[in-house]
């Protein structure tokens, strides 16, 4: 039975700094099935009506992680995004270029920054000479450790992840959620020998920049799911370092204070953070705080239903025998 | 003028090992590659590397499966040699870091693979490809080298009779450069858009096997092509053989298990061309779905075992096809899959040209054959990446000096120029799609002497048409007209070896199945086609198998 066609009307960035001219949309109509992928629309737009558009692109089986471009504005591979709910939800197409690196030309970006945050997360085995592998045979992993590697082998280095991330925007020193996920994967792997210091490193190299919004993981299109692997990074840090940074501190005072007391202590979580001299830095904007919300300087009160919480902890995280 | 020792051009696993091993023998290295080497196609590869490493299996029966799997054609020293590389090699990739699959006893998994007598096909979920290009990638940045990335090589210069150089353009500027070298590697992949239905990416376009047939490189046995028996229907993208490995099965409109008919011993499980031929007769016998495919299932396979082993395999179905594995059976079709032809080389990677050699699929060892085995490709790229890696750094150490002119760089710029000064003339992407069905339509699973001749009036036409071929886009950073129009010459080239060779060969032979010579001839054709330019087209020649202990039978599934 022939598939119903729909009109896709696709507005493209355009770009070609050589050229001068200044950025602009470009509107190309085109008739298609709507389970069309919008690479294969754009390929059509290459091939029909502008050989000049600008893309990169190469296996169209979301393997080669190629195709990532904004698509009405989320990170996606253009290889496995279908038309059809597009429009069916924004009435059109709007292609750009991913965000949070440098444009070259229509929808190619410079990726030089993504790939230089990869290459400080050292990826690659880092062997012990005196621990070497096995002569001749395999080293030795279980079904159970491939399974700790999660879902990381599975990245493409598309970069969507990073195109999507407000912490890269933000600060230049944050390595991006794809160079952390790699970084994971080393960590985790049996084989390698610079677990710890990995995870020391990676406490002043960016780890706690993370915002957590998880916006990475929702623009994966592999599913390697970056910022629970962020999460996971922080927690092993601290097990393998404690709380050395600001990061660090925080997120430990911030679990003390609820399990103390089912709420945050803020002026308490202030000193934990950034220690007494630290501190003194941020009094000038606790005084603001103070005025509008005066309740703050207050040793805040143990919740109502504090012993479910306390449940909660011990369940999780059982308090050592001597501590009860 | 830029200078390396050795200059691999591709970065796929065979361009990246025979850097390594360049590297490694403490030469002055350079890749340069059109992708970021992790965007290779190499990471596609789905299935497994093949290594008789299990205690029931003999490296004996890896030999014996690859030699009758090439219909014997393949030679039999060259495969003897790299099966016994098989181990070595992938438990080097192992130490290198690369992620597989693992039993319960901590070993490497295996999967069973068509064509195969023991389960050998070692693997990373269905990922093979991509876990390899990553770890090997991850051990390649230890070490120092050049990358020309984003770069399209257009010529490889020989001169006196040895490599020179050669000469590309770099797409964010448009300029083109020469890049003298002692040796250049060729390791840019296979040239599978030739065909419009391919699981190929749309990057696979033959450049470095077209640039080196223009310097005088003969292509060995470019007729054999191999079709894929299972890629999805509408889009071609390739469903792993390690589908049947799992255990899928192929149905047609009757609902029959119908490889019983075509290997009642091992099913759905024998070799490429036997699968890819019976999906065809039964398709062509009336037995096909409307819209002419066939069905593989995997629905008895249970969710868990179809999303855990299969799990790229579920993604693509659901968003490619539209159909989830675990509750419906996915359409497929044969496609172009693989080139068992490429540049001559030997177990070196050594061509006809000093300084010039060849690995992976742009290469012709030959181990394939008429038709490869599944899991067999990975491991070539390993294995003969290394050994021409080695090879080129060995030529470097004693080579002079190599002399690229200005005139190089010139003569190459040259017909762009006028590719980009036409104020007429036809888009690149037009020739390509009509090369793309005459070769579907003629030059296909099934051939017969009036298609082929048909065919290659047509490709000639088309050439004759390229000659006019037009570049509108004038810009100097990231012109993929341009890139466009090289490929599409190069793809026609080549295009026009495969047909001359298809049609000079009077016999089947695993992928070359003529209609009007069903049988294999071994008294005259047991030899591989040599192809070397001349202004008139091809001309053929041809050299013997190498034959060690394995006698010619008949081959049977």
């Amino acid at each position: 039975m022939p598939e119903e066609m729909v009109t896709a009307q696709i507005d493209v960035f355009r770009h070609d700094p050589a050229g001068g001219g200044a950025p602009r949309y470009q509107r190309f109509t085109l008739e298609l099935p709507p389970h069309t992928p919008v690479l294969t629309a754009l390929l059509r737009i290459r091939a029909e009506q502008d050989p000049s558009l600008t893309l990169r692109y190469s296996c169209r089986s979301a393997i080669c992680g190629s195709c990532a471009m904004q698509i009405n504005s989320k990170s996606r591979l253009a290889c496995q995004t279908p038309i059809g709910p597009e429009i069916a939800e924004h009435g059109r197409i709007v292609i750009e270029p991913m965000r949070n690196q440098g444009g070259v030309r229509d929808l190619v970006v410079d990726q030089t920054s993504f790939w230089e945050a990869y290459d400080r997360m050292r990826p690659h085995l880092i062997t012990d000479p005196l621990r070497p592998m096995p002569e001749g045979r395999e080293t030795s992993m279980t079904p159970a450790q491939v399974e700790q590697f999660r879902e990381t082998p599975r990245c493409i280095a598309c970069a969507a992840c990073y195109s999507a991330c407000p912490a890269v925007e933000a600060d230049a020193a944050f390595p991006g959620p794809m160079a952390l996920a790699k970084l994971y994967r080393f960590v985790v792997d049996p084989r390698d020998q610079a677990r710890q210091d990995r995870l020391v490193r990676i406490q002043t190299e960016g780890l706690w920049l993370c915002l957590r919004c998880h916006l990475c993981t929702e623009a994966c299109p592999k599913d390697v799911r970056p910022s629970e692997r962020i999460r996971d990074l922080k927690e092993m840090a601290i097990a393998a370092q404690g709380g050395t940074e600001r990061g660090s501190r925080h997120a430990i005072g911030f679990k003390q204070n609820i399990r103390e007391r089912g709420q945050l202590n803020e002026m308490k979580l202030v000193l934990q953070t950034d220690g007494i001299l630290g501190s003194v830095g941020q009094a000038g904007q606790g005084f603001k705080i103070w005025r509008k919300k005066p309740e703050i300087s207050k040793k805040p009160r143990r919740i109502e239903g504090i012993e479910e919480i306390e449940q909660i902890y011990e369940a999780l995280d059982p308090k050592p025998k001597g501590d009860r | 003028m830029r200078r390396h020792e050795v200059l691999v051009v591709g970065a796929g696993l065979a361009g990246q090992r025979a850097a390594l091993a360049a590297v490694e023998a403490r030469r002055d290295v350079a890749i340069l590659s059109k992708l970021h080497p992790l965007r290779s196609h190499s990471g596609a590869a789905q299935g497994g590397i093949n290594a008789a490493v299990g205690k029931e299996d003999s490296v004996d029966t890896h030999i014996y499966d690859t030699v009758k799997g090439s219909d014997y054609l393949g030679d039999q020293d060259a495969i003897e040699f790299f099966c016994r590389e098989a181990g070595p090699t992938v438990v080097e990739m192992e130490h290198y870091g690369t992620i597989f699959s693992r039993a319960e006893d901590g070993s490497l998994a295996r999967r069973p693979f068509g064509g195969q007598g023991f389960p050998r096909t070692i693997y990373a979920a269905d990922r093979t490809g991509l876990a390899l290009l990553q770890a090997l990638w991850e051990r390649l940045g230890t070490e120092h080298f050049t990358l020309y990335q984003e770069w399209d090589l257009t010529n490889i210069v020989v001169r006196e009779g040895r490599v020179q150089g050669i000469v590309a353009f770099d797409r964010r500027t448009g300029q083109f450069e020469g890049i003298a070298a002692k040796s250049v590697v060729v390791a840019t992949g296979p040239a599978g858009r030739i065909y419009g239905r391919t699981t190929n990416a749309h990057t696979c376009t033959g450049d470095g096997i077209a640039a080196a047939y223009d310097a005088g490189a003969l292509l060995k046995d470019l007729e054999f092509v191999q079709f894929h028996p299972t890629a999805l229907l509408e889009s071609g993208i390739l469903i792993t053989e390690g589908a049947r490995g799992e255990g899928g099965i192929l149905k047609n409109v009757l609902g029959e298990r119908f490889m019983g008919k075509y290997a009642p011993h091992v099913l759905d499980l024998a070799s490429r061309d036997v699968v890819s031929r019976a999906i065809v007769t039964e398709v062509r016998e009336g037995r096909g779905f409307p819209g002419d495919f066939v069905h593989l299932e995997l629905m008895h396979l249970g969710k868990e075992r179809i999303e855990t082993r299969l799990q790229e395999i579920c993604d693509f179905c659901r968003n490619f096809a539209g159909v989830d594995p675990v509750v419906d059976p996915i359409p497929i079709f044969p496609a172009q899959h693989y080139m068992m032809g490429g540049v001559g080389t030997n177990i070196r990677g050594e061509t006809n040209i000093a300084g010039l050699y060849a690995a992976g699929e742009a290469a012709c060892v030959s181990i394939h054959g008429a038709n490869r085995l599944g899991g067999n490709s990975l491991l070539e790229t390993l294995v003969f990446g290394k050994q021409a890696g080695l090879a080129a750094a060995a030529y470097a150490a004693s080579a002079s000096a190599p002399e690229l002119h200005d005139s190089d760089i010139a003569d190459a710029e040259a017909p762009v120029r006028r590719m980009m000064s036409r104020t007429d003339g036809e888009d690149p992407q037009a020739i390509r799609t009509a090369m793309q069905q005459t070769m579907d339509r003629y030059v296909g699973i099934y051939r017969t002497e009036s298609d082929l001749l048909e065919g290659l009036r047509q490709i000639r036409a088309i050439q004759k048409r390229f000659e006019r071929v037009r570049v509108v886009d004038r810009s100097n950073v990231y012109n993929l007209n341009l890139t466009d129009a090289l490929e599409t010459g190069h793809m026609l080239e080549l295009a026009e070896v495969i047909v001359v060779g298809a049609f000079a060969r009077t016999e089947s032979r695993g992928a070359h199945s003529r209609v009007d010579f069903p049988s294999r001839d071994d008294a005259h054709w047991m030899r591989h086609t040599l192809a070397r330019k001349t202004p008139e087209g091809p001309n053929l020649s041809y050299a013997p198998v190498g034959y060690t202990r394995w006698e010619p039978k008949e081959r049977v599934y």
